[in-house]
This record gives C-alpha cells, sequence and structure tokens, in this order.
C-alpha cells in the first residue's frame, strides 16, 4: 500500500514509518499541514495517517479541505487528545479512525490495515469460513469439523468479526468498539478473557489454534 | 475634582435626591398656587358682597340731598385707602371722600381731600345711579395684594430648607455609598490581582442592595480561592503520582543499559518500563477526561440513553474477567428499557468503573451485586460489594481525583475511576451516595428519568 504520514514530531513520524515499511507498504513523510495537503492531493494514496495538530494547517482543517475536495482517501486521525467531545470533532470531520496518542505501533497498523480494506467488509455473506470452521449467518449455527459449537451471543458476534477480517489483526480496542460499541478503554482485561472463553470452545477441543495472538498488536484468524 | 463632581453626579442617592427635590417642589407650587386661587377667589367674593351691602344701604336714603349727606358722613370715618365712596349729585357736585368718574379708559379716583393726592392701589367697584346722581363706591383689593406676598413666604418658608435638606441628605448619602462602593471595588481589584483572600468587610450601616453585592463578590472569592487550592493540590498530586512512575521508568531504563553490557536477558526491564509508560499515558488521559467532563461540553449531545441495555452490556463484558478472579457478578435489571438522557460512552464508562472497583477492592468476598431498579420517575443504578468498604470519614475524599485509601495503594489503579463516576453523575444531574454495605462499600446512582 502506499500510505502518506503528516506528522510534525520527528521522532513519530520516523518511527510509524520505518514500522509500516517493515511491513512492506510505501510510506511517505511530510512535516507540515500545507505540504500534507498539497502532497494528499497530488499522490495517489491508499490511507493517510494524520496528526490533528499541525504547524502552518491543523490536521482538522487540511481534513476538512481534503473532504470539501472530494478527496475519499480513508484517513486515520492521530490525536493527543481522547475525549469523546474530540473523537466526534475528528469523525465529523470526515477521519475514518481515531487513535489517540501515545499509541503502540501494532494498533497504528490493524487499524490501517482495517481502513484500506473496509469496502470488502461491507460484502454480503451468508456463510463464514476459515480451516475447517463454518459459520452460518443465517441459522446462526458454527460448526468444525462437522462437530456443532455452542455460542454465546457475543461470542458469536466476537467470531463472526474475527473471520470477516480473516488475516488482518484485531486489536483489543477495535474490538471493543466492534462488539460491544465502547470506546474507552478498561483497566481489567476483559477482551483477553472473552478471547480465552471464545478459544475454549472454539480451538481448545480441535488441534489447530484458528484464533491467533499477535504479540503487542491484538488477535487474528488466519486466511 | 470636576471628574469627582462628575462621579458623584452619576452616583445613585444623589440623583434620586434631586429627583425627589424635584416632584416635591413641583407638588408644592401646584398645591399652593391652587389655594391661592381658590382663597384670592373667595376674597374678592367677600368684597363684593360688601360692596353690595355698602350700596343697598345707601340706596335706603330717601333723596338726592340725604344720600349726600349720608355719603359725606359714612366718607368722613373711612380711610380712602379702604373704602372710597364717591356720589356725583344731580347738580354735578361731588360728594365722598373721593371723586370717581368713569370713562373709555375706566375708573378715575380723584382724591378730593386735603392731600389732594391721586390715590394707588387696585380697587373693586360698584356704581349705580340714584336719583339723578351717580354712586361709586370702591373697595381696597389691597388685602388681596398682601395675599399673595403671603402665599410666597409660605412657599419659601416651607420650600427652601426642604429642598437644602434633601439636597444635602442625597449627597451625604451619595458620598457614603460611593464610600461602599469603593470598598466593594478595592477588594475585586486586590482579587484581579491575585490576592484570593481579600474579602469585603461591610460596615454597620451598609444599605441592603451593597450588602448583597458585597456577599456575592465574597462567595466568588470564595469558590474562586477553593477551586484554585483544588487545582494547586491537583498539581502536587499529580507531580507526586507521575514522579514515582517516571522514577521507575528511568530504572528499568538504568537496568537495560546494564543488560545490555553485561549480556543479561533484556526482555524484563523493557516490559516493565513499557507497561510504567503505559501507565503514566493512563492516568494522563483520565485527567484530561475528567477535565472535560467537568467542563460539561458532552451535554450539548445528551441523547435518551437505555440504562437497563447498557448494563446488561457492561456486565456481559466484565463477566468472564470477574470468572476469572474467582468472583461473581449478581445482575438484577428489569424486564423493560430505563432511559435516562445522557452520554451513552460516559454512561458506560461510570458503570465500567463502578464495577471494576467493585472487583478490585471485594477482597475475599465473592459476589458483587449490580442492580437497576425504576421507579416514580427514578432510575437507581446500585453497585455493591461486600469487602472491608470505605471508613465514612474518607467517603468523600475518595471521589477527589488521586484520591486513594492507604491499604489501595498496593493494588491496581490511580485513583481516578471514582473522580471519573462523580463527574459524570453530576454532569447528567444525577446524586451519588456511598453507603456503608456492612461489610463493604454500596454505591447508588439515581437519575432522574
Amino acid at each position: 500500500m502506499k500510505l502518506l504520514v503528516v506528522e510534525d514530531d520527528t521522532t513519530t513520524s520516523t518511527y510509524i514509518a520505518r514500522g509500516l515499511r517493515e511491513e512492506g507498504h510505501a510510506v511517505d513523510v511530510v512535516a507540515d499541514g500545507r505540504d500534507g495537503l498539497v502532497q494528499a492531493t497530488t499522490g495517489q494514496y491508499d490511507v493517510l495517517i494524520l496528526d490533528r495538530m499541525l504547524p502552518e494547517l491543523d490536521g482538522l482543517t487540511l481534513l476538512k479541505t481534503l473532504r470539501g475536495a472530494g478527496n475519499a482517501t480513508p484517513v486515520l486521525l492521530l490525536t493527543a487528545m481522547g475525549a469523546v467531545e474530540d473523537r466526534i470533532d475528528g469523525l465529523n470531520a470526515g477521519a475514518d479512525d481515531y487513535l489517540v496518542k501515545p499509541f503502540a505501533f501494532g494498533e497504528l497498523s490493524a487499524r490501517v490495515n482495517a481502513l484500506a480494506r473496509r469496502p470488502q467488509a461491507l460484502e454480503q455473506e451468508t456463510t463464514l469460513r476459515a480451516g475447517d470452521l463454518t459459520m452460518d449467518l443465517i441459522s446462526r449455527r458454527v460448526t468444525r469439523a462437522g462437530q456443532e459449537i455452542d455460542l454465546l451471543p457475543r461470542e458469536f458476534a466476537l467470531l463472526e468479526h474475527l473471520l470477516r477480517r480473516k488475516g488482518r489483526v484485531q486489536t483489543r480496542t477495535m474490538l471493543l468498539e466492534a462488539v460491544w460499541d465502547i470506546s474507552f478503554d478498561p483497566m481489567t482485561n476483559v477482551v483477553e478473557t472473552h478471547i480465552s472463553r471464545l478459544r475454549a470452545k472454539v480451538d481448545r477441543p480441535f488441534n489447530v489454534e484458528l484464533i491467533q495472538t499477535v504479540r503487542g498488536a491484538g488477535y487474528r484468524i488466519d486466511a | 475634582m470636576k471628574a469627582r463632581l462628575a462621579g458623584l453626579w452619576r452616583s445613585m442617592p444623589l440623583r434620586l435626591a434631586l429627583l425627589l427635590v424635584l416632584l416635591f417642589t413641583i407638588v408644592s407650587l401646584l398645591s399652593l398656587a391652587a389655594s391661592y386661587a381658590v382663597t384670592q377667589r373667595s376674597f374678592e367674593q367677600a368684597i363684593r358682597a360688601d360692596l353690595a351691602q355698602d350700596m343697598a344701604g345707601f340706596r335706603a336714603a330717601p333723596g338726592a340731598s340725604a344720600l349726600a349727606r349720608l355719603v359725606e358722613a359714612e366718607s368722613r370715618e373711612t380711610d380712602p385707602n379702604r373704602l372710597i365712596i364717591s356720589y356725583i349729585g344731580p347738580n354735578g357736585r361731588i360728594y365722598g371722600n373721593g371723586a370717581i368718574a368713569r370713562d373709555n379708559e375706566g375708573y378715575h379716583i380723584v382724591s378730593i381731600g386735603a392731600a389732594r393726592a391721586q390715590y394707588d392701589g387696585v380697587y373693586l367697584t360698584l356704581t349705580d345711579t340714584l336719583y339723578g346722581g351717580l354712586l361709586t363706591i370702591a373697595r381696597s383689593r389691597a388685602e388681596i395684594t398682601a395675599l399673595r406676598e403671603v402665599f410666597v413666604n409660605i412657599l419659601l418658608v416651607s420650600l427652601l430648607p426642604t429642598v437644602l435638606i434633601a439636597l444635602s441628605g442625597g449627597l451625604i448619602l451619595a458620598l457614603r455609598s460611593k464610600r461602599h462602593v469603593e470598598v466593594i471595588r478595592a477588594t475585586l481589584d486586590r482579587l484581579t490581582a491575585g490576592e484570593l483572600a481579600a474579602r469585603v468587610s461591610p460596615g454597620p450601616r451598609w444599605s441592603d442592595d451593597l450588602l448583597r453585592i458585597g456577599e456575592a463578590v465574597n462567595q466568588m472569592a470564595r469558590a474562586q480561592e477553593t477551586s484554585v487550592a483544588a487545582l494547586r493540590q491537583v498539581s502536587l498530586d499529580i507531580a507526586h503520582d507521575l514522579k514515582t512512575p517516571i522514577q521507575r521508568v528511568s530504572v528499568h531504563l538504568d537496568d537495560l543499559d546494564r543488560a545490555e553490557a553485561t549480556g543479561e536477558a533484556r526482555a524484563e526491564p523493557l516490559a516493565r518500563a513499557r507497561a510504567e509508560l503505559d501507565g503514566i499515558a493512563a492516568i494522563f488521559q483520565s485527567l484530561l477526561q475528567l477535565a472535560q467532563v467537568e467542563q460539561g461540553d458532552a451535554r450539548a449531545h445528551f441523547t435518551p440513553v437505555d440504562l437497563t441495555a447498557l448494563c446488561r452490556t457492561m456486565i456481559e463484558l466484565y463477566e468472564p474477567a470477574a470468572g476469572e478472579q474467582g468472583k461473581r457478578l449478581i445482575c438484577t435489571l428489569p424486564e423493560t428499557p430505563a432511559h435516562v438522557t445522557g452520554d451513552r460512552a460516559l454512561l458506560g464508562q461510570m458503570i465500567a468503573n463502578l464495577i471494576e472497583n467493585a472487583l478490585r477492592h471485594s477482597g475475599n468476598a465473592e459476589a458483587v451485586d449490580v442492580s437497576l431498579k425504576q421507579a416514580a420517575g427514578k432510575v437507581t443504578l446500585s453497585v455493591a460489594d461486600g469487602g472491608p468498604g470505605i471508613p465514612a470519614a474518607d467517603r468523600d475524599k475518595v471521589l477527589q481525583r488521586l484520591y486513594r485509601l492507604d491499604r489501595s495503594r498496593g493494588t491496581p489503579g490511580h485513583g481516578l475511576g471514582l473522580a471519573l463516576v462523580d463527574g459524570v453523575v453530576k454532569l447528567h444531574g444525577a446524586r451519588l451516595e456511598l453507603i456503608d454495605n456492612a461489610p463493604g462499600l454500596h454505591v447508588v446512582v439515581t437519575f432522574d428519568s
């Protein structure tokens, strides 16, 4: 993928760019808002990673200008402010996702990947598959190697979310947002315990582990 | 001096006094003028009645010569300044104490006495033709003229002192209230200059409205002082609460340095440093959020939130984690939705904080009760644990930022959970109670639905 990082703090931008390049992406970095706007409108990018506070032109104005000009490139907004209000402001300005500093690189990478492939997630499917596991979305039944697995509604939703995004890492906060509609970060390891309960039903009776833990990032079901 | 006078002129008491003086003067003038007019008219009527009476007396004379004698006799004893009787007989002879003749210009009164002087003054006259002659009686209006002087004197005597007293009273009041206002202004100046302990100290003779303003200023100053003190306390707390983890990060980095040199494993100090940094970020995040909640901006987009569904989600979210810690979440929720107006994300976090708090501080007790009740327009959320609870003396303090009971220092958390709960409760106009669950803590939040 071709990515543009607009971030004035060189430590952060170098860190982001290096990580994304290691994942095989082509990354351009600019350090102020005006250059960012010029670069974003002239180059063809798959995802923009935009800091909210920028010299010359702040991130929100840049974003609004970009959207006003009809540019629909997915934007991940980085910010030091994490309150619900700021999130709403950012999303209203046209951001597709929102990440609060300080963040782990795994979180950023997972969200960038999610943004780039967003349209595919909207496809209508009635059956989801991974290895020998099958999820029927209409009868809401899950079977693995011919064996029926009994899941609670939330476990079903969690598994469905991971299956729909096969091959992509889902972080704890992404899962909280998508499955529970929660935008804050609980202090207790609630997602871990839900995943381990799901694993107890989906993976433990079988030899192959479907739900992978990606260290420092989150969870993934391999394609 | 000019400026001072201008200042006084603009002062309220003086203006009021002047206005009252003006009003009083107008009313006095009007009433005096009216009574003068009435008195003057009745005086004139009395004089005219006297004239008619005089005329009737003279008419009683049997003939011209008799009348002439009567006029002579009468007029001899009469002061012409008061009354002039004049009879011009049929033969043209003039009897009386004056000659009164009438032509186009009016009456002419001529003295025919020894002094031969012209009579000044104003007279009221009555003329009649008797026995071929002309009888004219004129009575002086001097009394009426004197009456006017009396009235002017009354006016001066009654009005002048009143005006003077009112004006000086107004001036004194104006000066006094200026002094009192000056006291309030000086206090405000001191407050503005940062002297937050400054207060208005009202004197015993302050007017009620100034007293109220002074009290309001003091109230504002007290609130300001409290919030500045709170801010200072929070800054100190933050400095303290963050210095410790930052110190630890520094230690872990040193360890890392040493591991580098000696070839020991570096994963552990790295992980520890990262965990400390996460903790620091979490404290900052919570403090920022708390500040925003306390600002109240979220009220702008309040929507109806179903607390039943939200509680169910939160309990469902925490249930496995609770199980892993050997605890049980026991929930009692109504069958129907319980709507309150609010911010779903903040309400969710409030419930999460209460559940986390209960799980963390419930000691050996196994059960944490979460219940929601809807009755009489109220929605009541309650979270109760069977742990050691919070001593009554500390219950207010645990709602403060970064406050932690000494025995909790070893447990995770940073003393902001209940502060945020308190902030969210206040934002929603709800009521928060911390009750002794004997043993344990029972938190009750009551919303108006």
